[in-house]
């Protein structure tokens, strides 16, 4: 079955991710993109199940929250840092940058500040414009104006300290580069939609988990995508690098 | 004997009737309602900053021995079935998230992984591992080189240990490592996920057992059992885990203890012969004072220090316990690394408690791995924030990080807990900051020694080795720290510690440190059945008049 095997693991690919469209589309509920491991898996069908505080908490993130921290050029060239991270390259998307905007705009702190950074606002300020000084470096353009292949060029040499100039000597990049990439994971794996992606089986109060076992689950859900293995053949006979 | 193995599982704690106190379906605490008031101006036996596992063990201890006790906590009094979701996001709000500064050249991050706020304090979202020190640990320095030998030996606390693992309670199997004991409640089955750590160790031939787990397996009082819901560490809705919520605040507000939540503490105030007279708090914007003869402070390893820092009088210009620069210094973390390993089938380790299964098999030194002291091993299971940092961790961003986050289920995690050695210039220090209350922020400064490097680097490999031998297709791995210790520490003498082995203050003789900051050392252990088991013998050692906040200890004491 396809994915007893961890050939579409990028570990296993001398790094190169597997491409997500090989994947069967959502068929209940949605994910990001509508890729989808678990197809029939929908985690908010079971929202009357929960307990109600932990309704009123999941079902407001449906609703991301408008602007109130960032600026309009800061946002374009963000919301494009936020989409490469976390690789959405088409609707559906989770608008991680919203919610990132609103715990900036609620003053929500995580608990520390490093020495040699400003504050987490501040931060996400400066790597707007580092990301925008290190494209026009490279393209002669804004970061949300560079082809995906350059933008992940951009990123690559953030993610690996190599961005030192400019407004990126205001801050550490090692350090930057946790606190974005925190508060972006942190946004997009607390929706709903993302739950629905990776077959996680949500909240679990007050009904509890009870099958705990090796390729155990509950009846409410979603099993993995293994039935498709018709799908992921057809993929790797067009494709002999994605086989497992 | 045999009576005692019929009733397993069901014995009730002597002198600790919380678990009865709990309303069986509603989490609110009944006790609160008619929770006794003391007012400011009353001169209470007693004011403890904090009310975590250290501060609320004191109270419920000295409350059933006739004390007036008021407790400060900094933020709220929970209604779990209100304030508690099952959902990591939503959970920030039991975390300390007010800012404290991170330098040194390996700074610790501080927040959800290590420091609470809230009655209950950080059990409320510890994961529930219980473990005692070992023997071994109040004599590093004897034994091994390192570090400082404790002014108490581990036999001190035996009694303690006991008690509280049978008030929390404590599951788990017969426990060979350290001074060998057994459990009150039996382990709790275990899930698919740890399965694959515990086949590993044993085909690398590493011993590990199940538990020790402070979540009661079967009914207990009127707490129910674990529904195995996977949300440990965002706060138990099931009143299943262990916190000092459930396991002592309820018998200390049955005898007369007030919480005052919402209150932080400013300065501990020294009155003109030199003893502590009260603490000052911000409560609903405005300053109070509560009149006390003596008071302890459990704020942990950041906000204590930090506390009586910022607590100075002429005759403590530098602050409370502070005279020979020993405050704030000797802060230690657990290296706290963590390898996933990928398996065939779907392991979903998101449900069932995260800590099962544990092995102290590295615990001790052993000269031939080139360091000091050791580490354990234990298993852990993130939910998918905390997968998505550990995939972060491992370089992956972008389709990569996606693809391993939709290969969550197939994972299975394990941890080890790295003993770092105590250094004195691991220490919290006032920033030039304030908060909303005008009080310096605390700047935390941490940087590893060669031993810690070496620890836990030993430990990386012997995690990945444990995959290996369990045949993992794939292993990510995520460097990190957990828990905090000392700041405080106890000791022989003023001049290489802050408090006696009475968590006395060397210069002020009504002022008792009792929390995690009084440790000083960490063992591999995590810290929270020690810091309760430390409060109840300080409480016992009080009540019977070992300890008189009056003056010196008592001869023989």
């Amino acid at each position: 079955m396809a994915f007893e095997g961890a050939g579409h693991l990028p570990n296993n690919r001398d790094g190169e991710p597997a491409e997500p469209r090989r994947l069967p589309r959502q068929r209940r509920g949605v994910t990001p993109q509508m890729h989808g491991r678990y197809p029939d898996h929908d985690v908010l069908a079971q929202s009357d199940r929960w307990d109600e505080p932990t309704r009123s908490v999941v079902m407001g993130r449906l609703h991301a929250p408008a602007y109130r921290y960032f600026q309009q050029e800061q946002i374009e060239t963000l919301e494009a840092f936020c989409d490469a991270i976390m690789a959405q390259d088409e609707d559906p998307r989770i608008e991680v940058l919203r919610y990132v905007d609103h715990n900036l705009s609620e003053g929500r702190g995580t608990g520390h500040r490093y020495a040699d950074m400003p504050d987490d606002g501040e931060t996400w300020r400066i790597v707007a414009r580092g990301l925008d000084e290190a494209a026009a470096q490279v393209a002669g353009c804004r970061f949300a104006g560079l082809d995906a292949e350059a933008r992940d060029g951009v990123i690559g040499r953030f993610a690996d300290g190599g961005l030192r100039d400019g407004a990126w000597s205001e801050l550490s990049p090692a350090h930057a580069w946790s606190v974005v990439t925190g508060a972006i994971v942190t946004a997009f794996y607390a929706h709903p939609w993302a739950w629905n992606e990776i077959g996680f089986g949500g909240p679990g109060y007050p009904r509890g988990y009870m099958r705990l076992g090796p390729n155990q689950r509950e009846p409410w859900e979603g099993a993995e995508a293994r039935e498709l293995v018709a799908d992921f053949q057809h993929d790797v006979e067009s494709d002999p690098g994605m086989a497992p | 004997m045999s009576g005692r193995r019929v009733l397993k599982g069901s014995l009730r704690p002597p002198d600790n009737d919380s678990a009865f106190l709990l309303h069986p379906h509603r989490r609110a605490l009944p006790g609160r309602e008619r929770m006794r008031r003391f007012r400011t101006s009353e001169e209470v036996d007693l004011v403890i900053v904090g009310a975590g596992a250290g501060g609320t063990v004191l109270a419920q201890r000295l409350a059933r021995a006739g004390w007036r006790i008021v407790i400060l906590e900094a933020g709220p009094f929970w209604d779990p079935d209100q304030d508690w979701v099952s959902d990591e996001a939503g959970s920030w709000h039991l975390y300390w998230t007010q800012t404290r500064i991170i330098g040194g050249e390996d700074p610790v991050v501080m927040g959800a992984n290590n420091s609470g706020r809230g009655v209950g304090g950080s059990m409320v979202h510890y994961a529930g591992y219980a473990p005692r020190f070992h023997p071994s640990d109040f004599r590093i320095h004897s034994e091994d080189g390192v570090g400082v030998d404790w002014p108490i030996a581990y036999e001190e606390l035996r009694p303690h240990y006991q008690l509280l693992e049978s008030e929390l309670p404590v599951a788990g199997e017969h426990w060979p490592w350290g001074d060998p004991h057994g459990y009150p409640h039996a382990p709790h089955p275990i899930s698919g996920a740890a399965a694959h750590g515990w086949r590993g160790a044993m085909a690398r031939g590493i011993d590990m057992r199940v538990g020790p787990v402070a979540i009661a397996n079967g009914q207990f009082g009127n707490r129910p059992h674990c529904i195995y819901r996977g949300f440990c560490l965002q706060g138990c809705k099931v009143n299943a885990k262990a916190s000092p919520y459930v396991t002592h605040l309820p018998d200390a507000l049955e005898h007369g203890v007030e919480v005052r939540a919402d209150s932080m503490a400013l300065r501990v105030e020294i009155g003109e012969t030199g003893r502590a007279v009260g603490v000052t708090y911000a409560h609903g914007g405005s300053l109070h004072m509560q009149r006390a003869a003596a008071v302890a402070v459990a704020g942990y390893s950041i906000e204590t220090p930090r506390l009586l820092l910022n607590s100075t009088t002429g005759r403590h210009p530098h602050g409370l316990g502070n005279d020979q620069d020993q405050l704030g210094r000797y802060v230690m973390v657990q290296g706290a690394p963590q390898v996933a390993g990928r398996f065939p089938e779907t392991l979903r380790m998101y449900k069932a408690p995260p800590p099962e299964v544990s092995s102290e098999a590295f615990y001790e030194t052993d000269e031939a791995r080139g360091f000091a002291r050791g580490f354990s091993i234990q298993t852990v299971s993130p939910l998918p924030i905390g997968w998505a940092e550990h995939v972060l961790a491992d370089g992956h961003w972008g389709q990569a990080l996606r693809e391993y986050m939709r290969d969550y289920n197939h994972w299975s995690v394990l941890g080890a807990l790295c003993e770092l050695l105590p250094c004195a210039e691991n220490r919290v220090t006032l920033a030039d900051e304030r908060d909303e209350n005008g009080t310096p922020l605390a700047r935390f400064d941490y940087t590893q020694c060669d031993n810690d490097r070496a620890s836990i680097a030993y430990a990386k490999r012997v995690l990945n080795e444990i995959w290996d031998a369990a045949d993992a297709q794939d292993v990510l791995s995520i460097d990190r720290y957990a828990h905090l210790i000392g700041g405080c520490r106890m000791g022989t003498s003023p001049e290489n510690s802050v408090v006696d082995s009475d968590h006395r203050c060397w210069e002020v003789p009504n002022l008792f440190v009792t929390d995690g900051s009084a440790l000083p050392t960490q063992g591999s252990a995590n810290p929270a059945l020690t810091i309760m088991a430390l409060s109840s013998r300080l409480a016992e050692r009080l009540a019977v008049g070992k300890i008189s906040p009056e003056g010196s200890s008592a001869p023989g004491g």
